[in-house]
């Protein structure tokens, strides 16, 4: 059965049929073939009880959250008040990408949206100031891969329906290792503009009191993000109620800012349900081929082919990063995370590791997708807004973070409790 | 023709998918209310409830946009090295073969709305929901769905057999990420 999926994965995937429909596929395939009962009669079941449910429409919230900032202007305005804040390091300029793709992916929670946002607004600057294109794109791709770590993360929050386990304990789960990821990308900069100065641009420092009133563009934001995280780690709110109140507070700063419109409006509702419609259309395929491998005894065939592999749990551990390296290098984030969980996570879970844990450490080895080739979204959208030069060129650059990112594999892996520790508090 | 038609199919999801945006804005609306209640000691008691039914129809309509959009992910590592006419065929079995599990889909989702209605159940809550209200809408987007999933292949099988092969992948193919975000 688990060769039968993943062959089947292949072949359709292949084809270029949608995600989710391949998924669907599968879980009919399973029926046919390896069910004594029919499982199709539960399909209807599925497809209802998996989109009606009060902690997925988190989701198409958080995306309008996030298309509202973005829609509004203010990551322009976000990127300038870092680049006061954190452009007297080495590197300069880089910084403020970095930084700037932590705050807005805290707030958002996509990364796409998160490069294309940042690479938009800074790609102009560096040209003006002679940065080498390299490490500043590079940069760029790699800041934005932090968007699905950091909470609120649409994919933490797919992760924890699709495995039943607690959303605010994933979200808060995220947040050391997506702020210690966001930190050591900072150091890595510095290290590689000390050594090699060439490849980043001048130094600046700016007066403090210029420092000071880039507050104003920063703090609303800041204020946001403590607002959501906040209310979820006390127990105030559910995830969804945190992301409704996002929502308003996003439409207030878009106001502060002036950046609200009837067609700025428009256009972040239609880029929401599209967004949301694709998301959906895999978590409910995800949902019934979950059911069927479930349902046809997915579980015992499991803990057969365990003791046949006789892998020591670290052992067992590693050739599973090794497994989502290599697939990461042909497919993407949400993808990889709904083809693989059905499968992979009752293994790990089975190896005795905790579930918790190993979406963190999932989600930094989707996050390296985005920025490994040959097909690496973010490389192509930081890529797409450059216009020029080449797309190794942009490659090239985020080499430095995906050792970064293994750096944080080895460590989540070594020191657990770098994702566990916060999430005991609730 | 067919382009015509791929227009009318867009301008009509365009604005379905407005109404969808709409409903959601209100459904966070009444979610933020229910907060706000809540600190007066009062409450609409079914918040997530609703939020549920909103997210099952809002989710069942929206897929058809999602479709024309060409927002559903495809993974186009084989299709994107292959020449125009061999990519256009393979958007063509694809469009085929999500036509026909969406009809699936929609045809074993019927049963459940069947049950409801036979049983006149109602949900276990509070509010005592008659199921078929909110299963009939819901239902109703997935052949909506299913139909726009035909209606696409047919214009873009129109268009192949008339040699537009461009046109057919403009209708059922790709769009590059950088694209899709603008």
């Amino acid at each position: 059965m688990i060769s039968y999926v993943a062959v089947g994965l292949l072949v359709l995937l292949t084809l270029s049929i949608p995600v989710g429909i391949v998924l669907f596929l599968l879980g009919f395939g399973i029926d046919v073939f390896f069910s004594p009962f029919p499982l199709i009669k539960g399909l209807g079941q599925s497809v209802w009880s998996s989109s009606n449910s009060a902690t997925l429409i988190a989701i198409p919230f958080f995306v309008l959250l996030g298309e509202v900032l973005v829609k509004s202007g203010v990551a322009g305005r976000t990127y300038t008040a870092l680049d006061r804040w954190v452009s007297w390091l080495p590197g300069g300029l880089i910084h403020a990408n970095i930084a700037t793709a932590t705050m807005f992916s805290a707030t958002s929670g996509s990364s796409i949206a998160t490069a294309a946002t940042v690479a938009t607004v800074a790609m102009p600057q560096a040209q003006k100031l002679g940065y080498d294109p390299k490490l500043f794109s590079g940069a760029i791709a790699a800041g934005g891969t932090l968007g699905i770590m950091i909470p609120p993360s649409i994919n933490l929050i797919v992760y924890g329906f699709l495995t039943q386990t607690s959303i605010p304990q994933l979200f808060l789960a995220g947040l050391v290792p997506g702020i210690a990821l966001a930190l050591l990308f900072i150091l890595a900069t510095v290290v590689i503009c000390t050594v090699r100065p060439a490849l980043g641009g001048d130094r600046r420092v700016f007066p403090l009191a210029q420092m000071l009133a880039a507050l104003r563009d920063l703090l609303p934001i800041i204020v946001l993000f403590t607002i959501i995280i906040g209310t979820i780690y006390k127990g105030w709110a559910t995830p969804t109620e945190a992301a409704a109140v996002g929502v308003a507070g996003a439409f207030a700063i878009a106001a502060w800012f002036r950046g609200v419109s009837v067609s700025m409006i428009g256009e972040c509702l239609l880029g929401t349900i599209k967004i949301t419609s694709m998301i959906m259309l895999v978590v409910i395929g995800a949902s019934f081929l979950n059911f069927t491998l479930s349902s046809a005894g997915l579980g015992r065939e499991l803990q057969a082919f365990l003791t046949e592999l006789g892998l020591s749990p670290l052992l067992f551990i590693l050739v599973i990063v090794l497994i989502y390296v290599v697939l990461g290098f042909f497919i993407e984030t949400l993808s990889l995370m709904v083809i693989t969980i059905p499968i992979i996570v009752p293994l790990v879970v089975a190896q005795g590791y905790d579930p918790v844990w190993f979406g963190i450490l999932m989600i930094v080895l989707i996050e390296m997708a985005l920025i490994t080739p040959p097909v690496g979204l973010n490389l192509f959208v930081v890529q797409g807004v450059r216009k020029q030069g080449s797309l190794n060129e942009v490659m090239l650059g985020a080499i430095p973070y995906v050792l970064v990112m293994l750096l944080m594999v080895a460590a989540l892996i070594a020191f657990p409790q770098i994702a566990l520790f916060l999430p005991q508090y609730i | 023709m067919a382009a015509a038609v791929l227009g009318a199919l867009r301008r009509l999801n365009y604005r379905l998918a407005i109404v969808i945006g709409i409903a959601l804005l209100g459904c966070a609306a009444f979610v933020l209310l229910d907060i706000v209640l809540r600190q007066f000691n009062a409450s609409f008691g079914g918040t997530d409830e609703i939020s549920g039914y909103a997210m099952a129809i809002t989710s069942a309509w929206g897929m058809s946009y999602a479709l024309l959009e060409l927002g559903h992910v495809r993974i186009d590592l084989l299709r994107s090295r292959l020449v125009t006419r061999s990519r256009v065929l393979i958007d063509l079995v694809s469009m085929l073969v999500v036509a026909l599990m969406v009809t699936v889909i929609a045809f074993q989702c019927w049963p459940v709305l069947e049950k409801s209605l036979t049983n006149n159940s109602r949900a276990n809550t509070v509010l005592e929901t008659p199921l078929w209200m909110v299963q009939l809408p819901w239902l109703a987007g997935w052949v909506w769905f299913a139909l726009m999933a035909w209606l696409s292949l047919m214009a873009a099988l129109w268009l192949f057999l008339h040699g537009q092969f461009d046109d057919v992948e403009q209708s059922i193919g790709t769009v590059a990420e950088t694209k899709a975000l603008s």
